[in-house]
């Protein structure tokens, strides 16, 4: 199959599969966009972010996929230690971008200036990292499109691959923009930081399960 | 109240505790009614029949599932072939998985079964009605949980904890955020499988591993914090002011239903009667500025009954605020007594059914 071919089912792939894909990053990605009340242009660029952080995490799996010779969907347990870790990371980024949204608390409790620095900063780079984090949790379209890079030639050919279903499953999140009508809205800073904290716990909560049931399957 | 009674009369089901219980839930209503147009308070009566509907609720409920299944917890196999009662918490939660993937996310069945009365289609048929009339009333005179905490909330005299930091009413709107996308995202019900504390009284998944250990653990906290502990410390409605996501979603139709409750601001002074009579945190200084209660009020009439000035009136939406309040009440009161006793009142006679069948 020629790069014409492999793009255009990627493309097809990302597209087909885009509601899915927005429906499994949307816990974190929605929260985000909204939670600083930020007009229709910083929105965006906070979006542009996630999926900037998003195409990382793609192209880092799909290194690994190819590497690894097979799908990690065809072994259970490094797939559950994938799906413990990257779930941890999202717990932790949305916890840390919840508190680095009111430093004051960093401010105070973190002697250490590199905490505090971070701190002050992760605010402006948090949807990146949560977009990576995110590009990296196995949700069943980025499993299809994994299992279907590494069969194909090469490592260039994986990652041309993963590209091309990454701009297919981008059209469905450029909508999410349009949150940025929220922000006319008091309440809505307040609202989108306790849903970061209560999504931050369930995703902890599924990182320790899957984590243990990993360790103990070990 | 004729309708229901010649509804609950004509059953056919066998023996004399149908038509018992049917008799005493018929006084009941009636008095309860009779003493809303007597004294012209709306809260302190409605209350009665809401603890009712609250603590005779999980009565029949349970005593249906042990009659079906034999145990309060719904093993995985009956899931699976759809035999959970429908609530209508799962609403909010159905409706982006069904807009988009066509999924109803819970594991019941949507026309009735034998197994299963309490389908999907019978409820939000039932809840849309009811809530296209009186926005958040439904909380106030439908919701069979809220019944519970106010039942609670009505013990003390006084509240011992009356400073409450009022950034913790936007929580019911967080935790539907939160439930919506991890819905659509799982699909699957998730306020029902890690933060319903009305699981406790009604069923749960069965306890077979430390996953559905956990989430019993969070139910049972939950429901003693927040249904039972707080209520009685603070006099409020805590698990509807602070988590419940079905209030958050009802508020919304508060901007559609006809009734409202409205203040006078030519009879206010200040003296925040109405503030420390609202279960829902719904009056503060913003809302006696405004000249009406928050989004969150479910038009339950305390703060009516509590101001001695006649500032807060029943309204109609279109007309003038304060013209004809009484009439305003009334008319709020026949479709909110009408869905109290269909509905309310037919779970309360169901109830006592069995528990005079199991004194007889």
């Amino acid at each position: 199959m020629g790069a014409a071919g492999l793009a255009a089912e990627a493309f097809a792939l990302g597209v087909s599969s885009g509601p899915v894909c927005v429906a499994s990053c949307a816990p974190v990605l929605l929260p985000v966009l909204v939670a600083e009340r930020k007009a229709a242009w910083g929105t965006g660029a906070l979006l542009a972010q996630f999926l900037a952080g998003r195409l990382a995490g793609y192209l880092g799996f799909a290194c690994i996929a190819w590497l690894l010779g097979a799908s990690m969907s065809g072994q259970p347990r490094a797939r559950t230690w994938a799906f413990g870790l990257s779930d941890l990371a999202i717990a932790a980024l949305l916890a840390g971008y919840g508190f680095a949204m009111r430093r004051k608390p960093f401010e105070k409790a973190c002697p250490a200036n590199w905490v505090r620095r971070f701190a002050a900063r992760y605010s402006s780079f948090a949807s990146l990292c949560l977009g990576f984090a995110s590009g990296l949790s196995l949700c069943p379209p980025f499993v299809a499109a994994g299992v279907r890079a590494a069969q194909t030639a090469g490592l260039p050919s994986a990652l041309f691959f993963f590209l091309c279903f990454f701009l297919g499953t981008s059209v469905w999140f450029a909508p999410s923009v349009s949150l940025a009508m929220l922000r006319r809205l008091e309440a809505v800073g307040i609202v989108a930081r306790m849903v970061l904290f209560l999504l931050a716990g369930y995703y902890g909560y599924l990182a320790v399960i899957a984590l243990g049931r990993a360790y103990l399957n070990g | 109240m004729l309708v229901w009674a010649l509804l609950m009369f004509s059953r056919p089901e066998p023996g004399v505790a149908p038509r018992i219980a049917a008799a005493v839930t018929l006084l009941f209503m009636v008095t309860l009614f009779y003493q809303m147009m007597r004294t012209y308070e709306t809260h302190r009566w409605r209350r009665y029949f809401f603890a009712a509907l609250g603590f005779l609720f999980p009565v029949g409920f349970i005593w249906e599932l042990i009659a079906l299944r034999g145990t309060m917890s719904i093993p995985v196999e009956r899931m699976i072939s759809g035999d959970t009662p429908f609530c209508f918490m799962v609403i909010p939660m159905a409706i982006v998985p069904a807009a988009i993937g066509r999924t109803v996310v819970f594991p019941g069945s949507i026309l009735p079964t034998a197994s299963n009365p309490h389908a999907v289609a019978m409820m939000v048929a039932l809840w849309l009605a009811a809530t296209l009339v009186m926005g958040k009333g439904w909380c106030s005179y439908g919701c069979f949980f809220g019944g519970i905490e106010e039942g609670f909330a009505a013990v003390p005299k006084k509240a011992r904890i009356s400073k409450i930091d009022l950034r913790w009413r936007w929580m019911p709107w967080a935790v539907l955020a939160a439930i919506v996308l991890l819905s659509a995202a799982t699909l699957s019900p998730v306020y029902c499988s890690w933060l319903c504390p009305f699981k406790t009284v009604t069923e749960y998944p069965q306890v077979r591993n430390f996953e559905t250990a956990v989430q019993m653990g969070i139910f049972v906290t939950l429901f003693l914090g927040l249904v039972v502990a707080l209520p009685l410390l603070t006099r409020k409605r805590t698990q509807c002011s602070f988590l419940c996501p079905f209030g958050a979603f009802q508020s919304v139709f508060n901007k559609i239903g006809v009734f409202e409750v409205r203040l006078d601001r030519s009879k206010c002074k200040p003296c925040v009667l109405c503030e420390k009579a609202c279960p829902t945190l719904s009056i503060g200084t913003d809302a006696l500025e405004s000249g009406k209660p928050r989004l969150s009020c479910m038009k339950c009439g305390a703060c009516v009954d509590a101001c001695p000035r006649d500032a807060l009136v029943w309204h109609i939406k279109g007309t003038e605020v304060g013209a004809a309040p009484e009439r305003a009440r009334l008319l709020h009161l026949y479709s909110a007594w009408a869905l109290a006793v269909m509905f309310g009142g037919s779970i309360i006679a169901t109830s006592l059914t069995k528990l005079i069948g199991l004194v007889a």
